[in-house]
């Protein structure tokens, strides 16, 4: 079944994670899940999400969101929102989660808002 | 990539368009598949007849013979290959005579030739034996019957969502993504993933609406004990929802319902929760 592929790059001790496919109920989600469960294990809990090339998200996909973001916040660290889709914007306004995670629209922006270490 | 040993298969790939099928032949021989051509109907049945395909990508507008009579012909076989069919006649009449006669998938004309492999794994991936029953194909009361699997939900779904390709972009997604939240639930909470369970599906177009309704083989639910879905979260706790279901052991979700209630106009569950209804208006 198509899946989602996950590019993983570090600026600083910030992770950025872009997402290319589709985050939906098992396919994304679980390469989405065991990737964030890896770096956190790993003591890499400053997580940004690009989102821009995710084609499709439902809410199982939106879920996992939720479930990564409290991870990170567990675990000390956050995870922080890259220009999502105007679609994936509306799915969260609805959702009411647009009220819990940081979204921005350059990852400049996103990588400075964690500060430093 | 080069398909390994187990997903390299044979495919007859049927269009009277040479250069389609060229584009099409090199991207699935480079995927690694043994891929032969027919450029109209006699060649294809002729190739057909000699059996051994595991996927036909075949165009409806063929010379001669209608694709869709080939298709008819493939699946008599006594081991069906799976068909995937290629147009750009997208009209309802011709895509419901495609799903009545067990076409895997449809694809409308232009498509990028990448989606093909795409589509060609997920079939690969799918179980033969799975079939969709249409109840009635009606451009305006289409009904289907299903096994409860995530795979068919996708099927389900393309085929759905191509009936009515004429909507605004916003609304057509907005459809789009209630049905399949709404299909998903059905299908893993009342259908439990089951392949030996069926949902049953209705779409109904009115001149100034679209109906779809469906009906999952579970016990339904109890609206009150839904503390793991977001609909119940207190207004200034969005992730409350989420905790509990992490106490439960349940996956990430409890989202659906919430979005589904935003995207369309009516959302309606019979009494014991094992049949929805969802009303989009058009006017």
């Amino acid at each position: 079944m198509a899946s989602i592929s996950i590019t993983e790059r570090r600026v600083g001790d910030v992770t950025i994670l872009e997402l290319d496919g589709r985050l939906v109920l098992e396919e994304g989600e679980i390469p989405l899940r065991d990737c964030v469960d890896r770096l956190v294990a790993e003591g890499h809990t400053r997580i940004v999400l690009d989102l821009r090339r995710v084609t499709r998200l439902d809410s199982a996909g939106i879920g996992m969101l939720v479930c990564k973001y409290m991870t990170a916040l567990r675990r000390g660290g956050a995870l922080k929102l890259l220009q999502p889709t105007m679609k994936a914007e509306e799915l969260l306004h609805i959702t009411r989660l647009s009220t819990v995670f940081e979204v921005f629209k350059s990852e400049d922006e996103a990588v400075r808002s964690f500060g430093t270490a | 990539m080069a398909a390994t040993t187990r997903s390299r298969r044979r495919i007859l790939i049927v269009d009277d368009d040479r250069a389609l099928r060229h584009v099409l032949a090199a991207l699935l021989t480079d995927a690694g598949h043994v891929v032969e051509q027919a450029g109209d109907g006699p060649d294809a049945i002729a190739r057909l007849d000699e059996g051994g395909f595991d996927i036909v990508l075949l165009d409806i507008n063929l010379p001669s013979v209608s694709g869709l009579d080939i298709l008819a012909h493939a699946r008599r076989a006594v081991s069906p290959p799976i068909v995937i069919m290629m147009t750009a006649d997208d009209t309802p009449a011709t895509l419901l005579s495609a799903v009545r006669r067990q076409a895997y998938r449809y694809l409308r004309k232009p498509f990028a030739p990448a989606a093909i492999v795409e589509v060609i794994d997920e079939a690969l991936a799918a179980s033969a034996a799975m079939s969709i029953e249409v109840v009635s194909a009606r451009p305006e009361w289409v009904e289907l019957v299903a096994p409860c699997t995530l795979e068919m939900a996708d099927r389900i779904q393309s085929f759905v969502m191509q009936l009515e390709t004429n909507l605004p972009e916003a609304v057509h997604e907005a459809v789009a993504q209630a049905f399949r939240e709404l299909l998903n639930n059905a299908i893993e909470w009342g259908g439990k993933l089951d392949p030996d369970r069926k949902v049953r599906i209705s779409c109904l177009r009115a001149k100034r609406l679209l109906m779809y309704r469906i009906a999952d083989p579970g016990d339904g639910f109890d609206i009150d004990k839904l503390r793991h879905a977001a609909i119940a979260n207190p207004a200034d706790s969005p992730l409350e929802h989420a905790i509990i279901r992490e106490e439960q052991g349940l996956r990430p979700g409890g989202l659906g319902l919430m979005m589904t209630r935003s995207l369309v106009d009516e959302l309606i569950y019979n009494e014991a929760r094992n049949e929805v209804v969802f009303i989009k208006y058009l006017d």
